[in-house]
């Protein structure tokens, strides 16, 4: 079943993020989402993630197509103008791709090219009207297309933003444009995200919840910090820094899997962001019980 | 040269029909506030009022009222005016102005909403979005602020703002017959290059590929500098300027007598009020500190004379200050500087009663030394009771150093003579200013302070004009003198540090006020420094001193009586020294030549600085239309004079000529 | 309006390499900014060179530098280069009056936030040509996001303060506690459609001179 179909159906849904490499060296990126392999019904593949220069979410998607695995085309605004979002578009459809997560991209200046001219002509809301347009078979000045690109359209939502009711206008805004899922930032607290879910419930659209494995107590400290709407709570934090270096993996599943369990009595998916550890995947899976 | 081609570089046009009828329809009740334009040629009505009615008919009637502001965006003023408007809670806000007034507005009525009417214009070709600024220059030359500057390889011709796609390493290819293919109404950017390049017989060299960086100038460079900016701009007052203060030529040179003069040349008005009359004949002798001129009624003093020799004339000469012919008595030195008799020291200060010590400081001539000549003793008996005193030693004009020189060589002279003032006063508080540039001053006065023990000296930031009273008071005290008022309408006395010595001298020596501490300073001197001068010395006398040699004098050079801020341009050097002179300042000329004939063209800087809160340029343009009483609606009268319009404006227009004729409009008016 | 700031020294160092210079200085925007020390400093190194300087404000007016450039004119003549310090646009200036000369700037422009028009402060105006201050409760979206987002926050901000600089409040958050104090938060409902950047080039044709 394809993961438009899932969503459909309303069945739990598990995604997880690829991160393309730096480079054309593919081969360690594909055997990772080999292991994957009928465990998730969606690999995610980042756009430049970060503002770091690296190969294509694109080319990617194509080889993930090319090897029978389903990809979602993570899109951003950040690089290319209206004409090159639209024809990559384009692109992606011939090439097989079928879901598309636009998100407005982080800024140049936070990545390894800080120089570079931020393009930002559309955001995220208007470049999903855009892709819904192309999917009714029109361009965004109105010109007819020849073959239109219809895709299962997906955006981001940040359920610990502050304030909050900022952040769900645009998701109503993102949703009135054609948004058909949601993919959120790493939860920590799950009692926020309930919340947040309450808020979202009247959208009937299916939201798959963030997870990223804390790495060390000091990354989920920098997150608290440094990231936009994450708190990782003591608790947590206390369980990583008492474990011992060869500990943390399995202390972080364990975590992980805790938060699976709670998100997936509150939504319709979960969506797994492993930022490097993508062998401990599988292992997180089973023991949130989803593989 | 032809008159100079200027660009309306107006920032902003009224949105189109249907977005204003749209906004119409969902207010009820809405105020116009409407900024009346800048960087344009100021020649006209400038209002777009008038074209939003027409726009809205019926729906006009929903406009409860408007306000048309000049300069929208300046922080102080436009705020300060909007927020003595009154508007009723369920009223909107409509502006008309570029995008920085309707922001400010919509900040300074933070619960309103606040709509904006119109639409900025952009002022760059570059569609790649370049920001372009134009200077105050509105002609055809931009700049987008890209903080690594491309001139250097493009033959000084931007790249940025007059590309349309902004390319750096040369033309797209698209020009057809040298016109933009983007934009065939500008000229290919890249072919004007070339031929520049040709033209200096230079070749258009490539091959060093430019990339543009877009994280320069980092984020927080240009806001750190708006914030610096705007702190040094508020410093102690709203406006004023930061002109370079040019001292340190005579700062450190010590008080010398000026050479004797042959003859002296004194004028019978000297001072504010009715002009003196003679008391000596021509030919008579009269000795040094002899009084020559008697008082006529209550504001006027008399004068003395400051050599021993022979009265040898009593004729119009042209006057230092109204630059016009008055009366003087010409004196004939005789070299000996016999003393009158009359100029003995008094008795100790402390035995004599505020009455007698008022009449010698009458008797004496004294009046402000700051130029302002006021008599000392009417100032000293105000109408109003006041609480404080406050001593001048601010001296902001720049080159000049009298003031400072006095501060520095006669410290004890100046606190006692500031205890007679306390004791006709009878006030305890006393503040000394003195700008921070003197640290010396400020270092002896600091010395001296427990002599008494209630003064108060302060180191005043150095701005211009931190020195004119209502600045100080604003800045000592924070108490503000009514328009059209006096300081003691607010319970001070402002003095000026060289007056007060002035009274000690008369007081304790028994001098009469003949001579005074003068700076001569400017630009190609071979002598300048500060000197004890004798009033009544003729201005070529100066010239002679400062340039060793008699010379052909006006054509190249510019003699100010005072600092070149306020200094008042001379025209005669047969003219003489008064009380007032603070000093000379000689400048070259310059190449541009200040014209009345050149157009305003909006840009707002003598309103960004003009401390008494003017708006200077409407006197500009009422005094060319000949409409001389209108200026009076823009508080003409409330000008103090200070120059800082003047010296700013970008258009070098004598505003200051047409300021006080304006003056002169708004007297004669009030009088009838 | 614009702020300069001396170029490296090198480089300024290599262009004058040995040649005769004339410099204009030009400080019409003093009250500003004027690295007048730097600048000292810096033709110091080579002053041997230097054969006359001209220091004025407003080298932005043509008709001001033309009465400049005959009073100097035998300098001028004479000089291998001609050094400015100025912004952009005083360097255009005098490169196009003295068209058959070198002419370098020695400085690097910027501008400051508010400085399209005439005192510096916190706004800015990225004179876009159709306004959206409407929408935003008077708050530019287009300065005041680094991203010059339309349709709301971006999402990265942390603690009210943006993602791509800390030291600057999230703009959007700013525009929606603005309208919510008004109680006109409906506003933000509204999509905006991506921006219309023809406007520039059509409305830059309105420029003209009279
Ligand atoms: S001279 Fe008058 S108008 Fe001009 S700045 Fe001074 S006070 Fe203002
Ligand atoms: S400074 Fe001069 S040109 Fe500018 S507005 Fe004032 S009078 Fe006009
Ligand atoms: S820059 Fe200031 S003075 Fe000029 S139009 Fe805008 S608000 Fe008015
Ligand atoms: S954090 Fe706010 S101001 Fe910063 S880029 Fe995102 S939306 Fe714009």
């Amino acid at each position: 079943m394809s993961f438009a179909e899932k969503l459909n159906k309303g069945s739990f849904v598990v995604t997880s993020e690829i991160g393309p490499p730096k480079g054309t060296e593919v081969e360690k990126m594909l055997e990772e989402a080999e292991v994957l392999r009928g465990m998730v019904d969606g690999f995610n593949v980042t756009d430049l993630q970060s503002s770091v220069m690296r190969l294509g979410s694109l080319a990617v998607c194509h080889l993930l197509v090319e090897r029978g695995l389903e990809p979602i085309f993570q899109i951003t605004c950040r690089d290319r103008n209206r004409l090159a979002l639209q024809s990559d578009l384009l692109s992606a459809y011939v090439l097989g791709i079928r879901n598309v997560l636009v998100l407005t991209g982080d800024h140049p200046i936070l990545g390894d090219h800080p120089e570079a001219k931020p393009v930002f002509d559309l955001d995220s809301v208007s470049l999903l009207k855009v892709a819904s347009t192309l999917g009714e078979g029109e361009d965004m000045k109105g010109n007819k297309l020849d073959g239109k690109p219809e895709f299962l359209l997906g955006a981001v939502v940040n359920p610990g933003a502050d304030p909050l009711e900022l952040q769900l206008m645009k998701m109503e805004k993102k949703i009135e444009v054609g948004a058909k899922f949601f993919q959120t930032q790493a939860i920590y607290d799950l009692r926020k995200f309930e919340e947040f879910m309450k808020k979202v419930e009247k959208y009937k659209v299916p939201i798959l919840g963030g997870i990223v494995l804390l790495k060390s107590a000091g990354m989920a400290k920098y997150m608290n910090e440094k990231v936009a709407g994450v708190s990782v709570p003591e608790r947590y934090i206390k369980m990583m820094a008492e474990a011992k270096k060869k500990e943390r993996p399995r202390i972080s599943i364990q975590i992980g899997a805790e938060l699976i369990k709670g998100i997936k009595q509150l939504c319709q998916g979960v969506h797994i962001m492993p930022l490097g550890w993508e062998r401990y995947v599988p292992r997180l899976l089973e023991a949130s019980g989803l593989a | 040269m032809e008159k100079a081609k200027l660009i309306d570089y107006t920032k902003f046009k009224l949105k189109p029909r249907e977005e204003i009828e749209e906004i119409f329809k969902r207010v009820n009740r809405i105020f116009i506030i409407e900024c009346l334009k800048c960087y344009r040629r100021f020649d006209d009505n400038t209002s777009e009022f008038p074209r939003l009615l027409d726009i809205l008919g019926e729906a006009g009637r929903k406009i409860s009222g408007n306000i048309g502001i000049d300069f929208l965006c300046n922080n102080f003023l436009s705020r300060k005016k909007i927020l003595s408007l009154e508007f009723p809670f369920d009223e909107d806000i409509g502006v008309i102005s570029c995008g920085l007034g309707v922001q400010f507005v919509a900040q300074v009525l933070e619960g309103k909403s606040v709509y904006a009417l119109a639409d900025s214009l952009p002022q760059s070709a570059n569609s790649t979005t370049e920001v372009g600024f134009h200077g105050i220059s509105l002609q055809e030359e931009k700049c987008a602020g890209c903080s690594e500057c491309y001139l250097n390889l493009t033959g000084g011709i931007c790249p940025l703002t007059r590309c349309a796609k902004g390319l750096l390493n040369g033309p797209c290819g698209g020009a057809k017959n040298g016109k933009c293919e983007v934009n065939p109404n500008i000229d290919c950017i890249w072919e004007k290059i070339y031929e520049r390049f040709k033209k200096q017989g230079r070749r258009l060299t490539l091959n060093s590929v430019q990339i543009r960086n877009y994280s320069r100038p980092s984020l927080n460079l240009r806001k750190n500098l708006s914030v610096q900016n705007q702190a040094r701009r508020g410093e102690s007052f709203y406006g004023g300027l930061y002109p370079p203060d040019k001292k340190e030529n005579t700062a450190n040179k010590k008080i010398e007598n000026f050479p004797e003069p042959e003859i002296v040349t004194i004028f019978l008005s000297q001072h504010t009020g009715k002009r003196a009359r003679p008391l000596v004949k021509v030919g008579e002798r009269v000795l040094r500190g002899q009084k020559i001129g008697e008082a006529e009624g209550f504001v006027s003093v008399p004068v003395h004379s400051s050599i021993s020799g022979k009265v040898i004339s009593l004729k119009e000469e042209i006057h230092p200050a109204s630059l016009k012919k008055e009366l003087a008595l010409i004196i004939e030195n005789d070299g000996e500087n016999l003393i009158d008799p009359s100029a003995q020291p008094f008795r100790d200060f402390r035995n004599l009663s505020k009455d007698s010590l008022l009449k010698i400081i009458r008797e004496k001539g004294i009046v402000g030394l700051g130029g302002a000549m006021f008599p000392t003793a009417v100032k000293l008996t105000p109408p109003k009771p006041v609480d404080t005193l406050l001593i001048n030693g601010c001296e902001c004009e720049p080159y000049l150093n009298s003031d400072n020189r006095v501060m520095i060589e006669y410290p004890e002279e100046i606190f006692e003579g500031v205890k007679i003032v306390q004791k006709i006063l009878e006030v305890e508080k006393v503040f000394i200013g003195v700008e921070d540039n003197k640290s010396e001053a400020l270092k002896i006065l600091e010395r001296h302070k427990e002599k008494i023990p209630s003064i108060k000296l302060l180191s005043l930031k150095t701005k211009y004009p931190q020195g004119a009273e209502k600045m100080l008071i604003k800045k000592v005290l924070d108490r503000e003198v009514p328009p059209g008022g006096l300081p003691f309408d607010v319970g001070v006395i402002v003095l000026n540090i060289s007056t007060v010595f002035a009274i000690y001298q008369a007081i304790v020596k028994g001098l009469p006020l003949i001579q005074r501490v003068i700076t001569i300073s400017g630009e190609d001197l071979k002598k300048s420094g500060n000197y004890l001068i004798k009033i009544g010395t003729p201005l070529r006398e100066i010239v002679t001193h400062s340039f060793g040699e008699k010379r052909e004098f006006f054509s190249e050079y510019e003699l100010k009586m005072g600092g070149p801020m306020m200094g008042i341009s001379q025209t005669h050097l047969d003219s003489a020294v008064i009380k007032g002179t603070t000093g000379f300042t000689i400048l070259k000329k310059s190449s541009v030549k200040v014209s009345e004939e050149r157009d305003c063209i909006k840009c707002g800087r003598c309103v960004e600085v003009c401390p008494m809160q003017l708006y200077p340029h409407y006197y500009v343009f009422y005094g060319k239309r000949g409409e001389w009483e209108k200026a009076k609606d823009y508080k003409v009268e409330d000008c103090i004079e200070c120059g800082c319009c003047e010296a700013i404006c970008s258009s070098k227009i004598p505003i200051l000529s047409f300021i006080k004729k304006e003056k002169e409009y708004a007297r004669n008016a009030s009088k009838t | 309006m614009l702020v300069m700031q001396v170029k490296p020294e090198e480089e300024i160092l290599s262009r004058v390499w040995g040649r005769r210079v004339f410099i204009f200085e030009c400080f019409g925007c003093r009250e500003v900014h004027f690295p007048e020390e730097k600048i000292e400093t810096l033709v110091e190194k080579f002053k041997e060179k230097v054969i006359g300087k001209l220091s004025c404000d407003y080298l932005c007016r043509r008709e001001f530098v033309q009465d400049y450039i005959n009073e100097y004119c035998q300098e001028i003549e004479r000089a291998e280069i001609i050094l400015i310090f100025s912004c952009g646009v005083g360097t255009q200036v005098v490169s196009s009056l003295l068209e058959d000369k070198i002419v370098y700037t020695a400085c690097d422009t910027l501008y400051l936030n508010g400085f399209q028009g005439l005192t510096v402060q916190d706004f800015n105006c990225n004179q876009c040509g159709e306004c959206y201050l409407n929408y935003t409760g008077g708050i530019c979206p287009l300065t005041n996001c680094p991203k010059g987002l339309l349709n709301g926050p971006c999402g990265g901000a942390k603690n009210g303060k943006c993602e791509v600089n800390p030291e600057a409040d999230c703009a959007w958050e700013l525009i929606y506690n603005r309208l919510k104090k008004q109680g006109r938060l409906n506003l933000l409902k509204r999509v905006f459609p991506p921006r219309n950047y023809q406007k520039i080039i059509t409305e830059s044709l309105l420029r003209k001179g009279v």
